[in-house]
């Protein structure tokens, strides 16, 4: 146990220790001065309290979507399609908004957001279904069904729901103020994160202490023998696919109506697919996934940060999680090579 | 006398805290059968997974052709002609007989040719063991005894020089296994080493030269075979004198059916069962023997209610339990032992104590408590002798044989009223099979009905009620023991018509 406890501990020291090595490497490639810019990098995904809170603002959607990658994965199961999810749930969301503009709050916000998710659950459990009833692979169907998702929504802007005011921009209507979900304490930090942490203690409980969990474990190690045990199959896959999918929708109707303010084009810059990675640098872990979800999204927003202060394109932010993610999952793959050859 | 081919000595490997060889020291002759025989658990697969590169010794020495050598690796074993047979199986279930033979070979060509002379070798050693076995099958549809039989002509086609064989008869029919007592023989006389790993004395009188007995991880008796009487062998293994005998159990009092089995016919895994048709009194042991893969398996998901079935009925105390629309769920009312508890029995990276409480998982309340379960997993481990008895332990590090009695400890530790056990002493020693047995006859004498399918036709014979022999998908005949004839049953097995008996 010891033993094991330092592998891993190792291994988070080394993956970050490869990561700073990689990174140093490519800022100096891209001739930039490695230390300074690293270490602005960190102030300005974490430095102030504004900092802070756009870090958190971008952890949100991804800790929602790796919420939807850990679930499945706790049955077995490969979900990439968070991306899909998510955009179906700012559709569904905002059908809500476009059909009642002037509904009010009590009513309207709380049917958004329960649109929202049920049109990610509802999404995601055709993948669940097909996969349980037709054994259709489910990484595949959900990450074809990404495609779908984002031209759906490229559909109604361009299309029925576009808004005449907005002279030509592939937009929906501005969110009422009733359809606005409410941020915290004057920042754009919306309780979308709230209800994520809150999911991801709730998922964490419920996989590790109940009966539940059990099935599902069951059910992931040897399928024949779980439904011998009276666990059906077929309805776990549809409810962790579904409760996955209702929390990326969820995540895209939150980042629709209190960050976007109405639904358009590009609404999610890769949070789907951040979220799997996450997932997976979590070990598939719920609460696990916090920290790293709020790490990343520190990463994006710093950026974003850099781009506009320090000229650096923010596409080296996107090489920089690249690293990370490399540096990270190679780190724990050898861990996990060393703790299964030595035990 | 000639020098070894391979000698170990003074082999020392420890397991943690737990020692499995102690100061082992061993020689392997050319043209010579050595049975290494011993209890569970007695260091014996150990010993030779050394020898087979497989693990590495914690000290002594490893000589192959009288230069010393350490294996890092079974292939850098393999490349000095040691071949090892396992208990448990390393085929690869979706490639095919001959692929799987093919796919061993350390130069495995990237093309393979029907008729290139690997191919033909390959079908030759097929051929010798298994001459019904279709070459292009996949190995998953294949029974537990044609899988050993695969298992070892691969490691003949890899022309090893030191065949060492783990419990090979254990999931054999009579016929295989008095075919590989031949073939033992016969690869012996080639001038091959055989090493025969087994805790059946039946091996040991069949082909061994010589015999080297283990025990608690140390050689206990060293002799030539024809220099040691059965019972002397026992006491050597057992180490406190003879194994008491077992009781046949009694026969049920009242002739009432519990049981009724009617014209039942389904389809499992592409095999099918057809006019299965038999009556069991409370308390009634019917034994089931036949070849192995002649729907045994398909008989005993049936009967458990595991697959719907395709017509019949299945009448267990007034009630039809037969299936037409399985949800794969098992009744509380039956107990079941299925053949390869990895695969059917047993979630393999979960520990004991889940495992143990697969049948009660419906009763637990949605917090169930580890405390509970580890608790009630400690007395069943201690009561079903599961080594090592740890609760927190992943079920896949455990043997064969103790897996087994993982299974039996959840399976046979409720109140069946059907109980069915397919191989049930698989890989287990005398003791712990006899141990098996006496939970088995508990439950028929508290008036369950019990289907025994096994391949241990002793066994059968000395303690079933009634023995039905099952041979392409239907029972070939159906007996009573005292009438029960070996030629009959064999002739049965082989698949003559039921008037022949």
């Amino acid at each position: 146990m010891m033993r094991t406890e330092r592998i891993r501990l190792l291994a988070v020291g080394g993956g970050g220790a490869a990561f700073l090595i990689a990174a140093i490497i490519f800022l100096l490639a891209i001739g930039r001065p490695p230390l300074t810019t690293l270490g602005q990098m960190t102030l300005y995904a974490f430095g102030d309290g504004y900092s802070l809170s756009e870090s958190l603002v971008k952890a949100t959607p991804i800790l929602l979507c790796a919420l939807a990658v850990i679930l499945p994965a706790r049955l077995g199961l490969i979900t990439v399609g968070g991306e899909g999810q998510l955009y179906i749930g700012a559709l569904t969301g905002t059908a809500v908004v476009v059909t009642f503009p002037h509904g009010p709050l009590v009513l309207l916000l709380p049917a958004m957001l329960a649109a929202g998710a049920i049109g990610g659950g509802l999404w995601s459990g055709a993948a669940g279904l097909l996969r349980a009833r037709c054994n259709v692979n489910e990484t595949i169907s959900t990450l074809l069904m990404n495609y779908v998702a984002v031209q759906l929504v490229n559909y109604v802007i361009y299309g029925a729901w576009k808004d005449p005011g907005s002279l030509g921009w592939p937009a929906s209507i501005a969110f009422p103020p009733a359809a606005t979900v409410p941020s915290l304490m004057g920042t754009r930090v919306h309780v979308g994160l709230i209800v994520g942490v809150i999911a991801a203690i709730v998922l964490h409980v419920g996989v590790t202490y109940t009966r539940w969990g059990i099935a599902l474990k069951v059910l992931a190690g040897n399928r024949k023998v779980g439904a011998m045990a009276g666990f059906s199959f077929v309805r776990q896959t549809l409810l962790v696919m579904a409760i996955g999918g209702a929390l990326a929708g969820f995540a895209g109707i939150c980042e629709t109506s209190a960050i976007q303010g109405r639904l358009q084009a590009g609404l999610s810059v890769g949070y789907g697919l951040t979220g799997f990675l996450v997932a997976w640098l979590s070990g598939q872990h719920f609460l696990r996934a916090v920290p790293i979800a709020i790490l990343i999204g520190g990463l994006i927003a710093a950026g974003d940060a850099l781009q506009l202060y320090s000229k650096i394109p923010s596409a080296s932010a996107t090489i920089l999680q690249g690293l990370l993610f490399v540096a990270a999952l190679g780190a724990s793959g050898l861990a996990g090579r060393r703790i299964a050859r030595h035990g | 006398m000639t020098a070894p081919l391979a000698s170990l000595s003074a082999i020392r490997k420890t397991f943690g805290a737990v020692v499995a060889n102690d100061d082992v020291s061993l020689e392997i002759r050319a043209g010579e059968v050595l049975a290494l025989l011993g209890e569970n658990g007695a260091g014996k697969s150990t010993l030779m997974k050394i020898l087979y590169g497989f693990y590495q010794p914690d000290g002594g020495t490893l000589h192959v052709d009288g230069a010393q050598v350490a294996f890092a690796s079974p292939r850098e074993a393999m490349a000095r002609g040691i071949g090892m047979v396992f208990q448990q199986f390393s085929l690869i279930p979706a490639l095919s007989v001959l692929e799987n033979l093919l796919a061993a070979l350390p130069d495995a060509p990237w093309l393979q040719r029907r008729s290139s002379t690997l191919v033909t070798t390959a079908q030759r050693w097929l051929r010798q063991l298994a001459p019904d076995l279709d070459p292009d099958r996949p190995v998953r549809n294949l029974s537990v005894g044609e899988r050993q039989l695969v298992e070892l002509a691969r490691v003949l086609n890899l022309d090893a020089r030191v065949v060492i064989l783990d419990e090979p008869t254990s999931v054999l029919t009579p016929g295989e296994t008095e075919r590989l007592y031949g073939f033992i023989r016969s690869l012996a006389a080639q001038g091959k080493a055989v090493v025969l790993i087994t805790h059946k004395l039946a091996d040991v009188a069949a082909c061994a030269d010589r015999i080297v007995v283990m025990r608690g991880g140390r050689v206990v008796d060293r002799a030539a075979t024809r220099d040691r009487t059965a019972a002397q062998l026992i006491e050597a293994m057992v180490g406190r004198g003879a194994v008491g005998s077992l009781e046949p159990p009694e026969p049920p009092s009242r002739n009432v059916p519990k049981l009724i089995v009617r014209d039942l016919a389904a389809v499992v895994q592409e095999r099918s069962i057809r006019n299965v048709a038999f009556e069991l009194a409370a308390g009634e042991i019917l034994g089931v023997a036949g070849v192995s893969g002649n729907g045994q398996f398909a008989l005993a998901e049936t009967l458990a209610g595991l697959v719907p079935v395709s017509s019949g009925d299945i009448v267990l105390d007034g009630i039809d339990i037969a299936s037409r629309s399985a949800d794969g769920s098992i009744s509380a009312d039956i107990a079941y032992i299925p053949e390869r508890p990895l695969d059917n029995a047993v979630v393999a990276d979960l520990d004991l104590a889940l495992n143990l409480s697969l049948r009660e998982i419906g009763d637990l309340p949605f917090f169930p408590s580890r405390r509970t379960s580890e608790r009630r997993a400690v007395d069943l481990i201690a009561r079903y002798d599961v080594r090592p008895p740890r609760p927190r332990l992943q079920a896949s590090l455990l043997s064969g044989g103790n897996l087994q009695k993982l299974v039996i400890a959840r399976e046979l530790s409720g109140k069946p009223q059907l109980v069915i056990a397919c191989y049930p002493t698989m890989g287990l020693d005398v003791l712990a099979a006899q141990a098996v047995y006496r939970e088995l006859f508990r439950h028929a004498a508290e008036g369950a009905c019990v289907v025994w399918i096994s391949e241990e036709l002793d066994d059968l014979l000395s303690y079933a009620h009634r023995i039905a022999v099952m041979h392409d998908g239907e029972f070939a005949g159906i007996v009573r023991r005292e009438h029960a004839d070996r030629q009959v049953l064999g002739r049965w097995m082989a698949g003559a018509a039921v008037e022949a008996a």
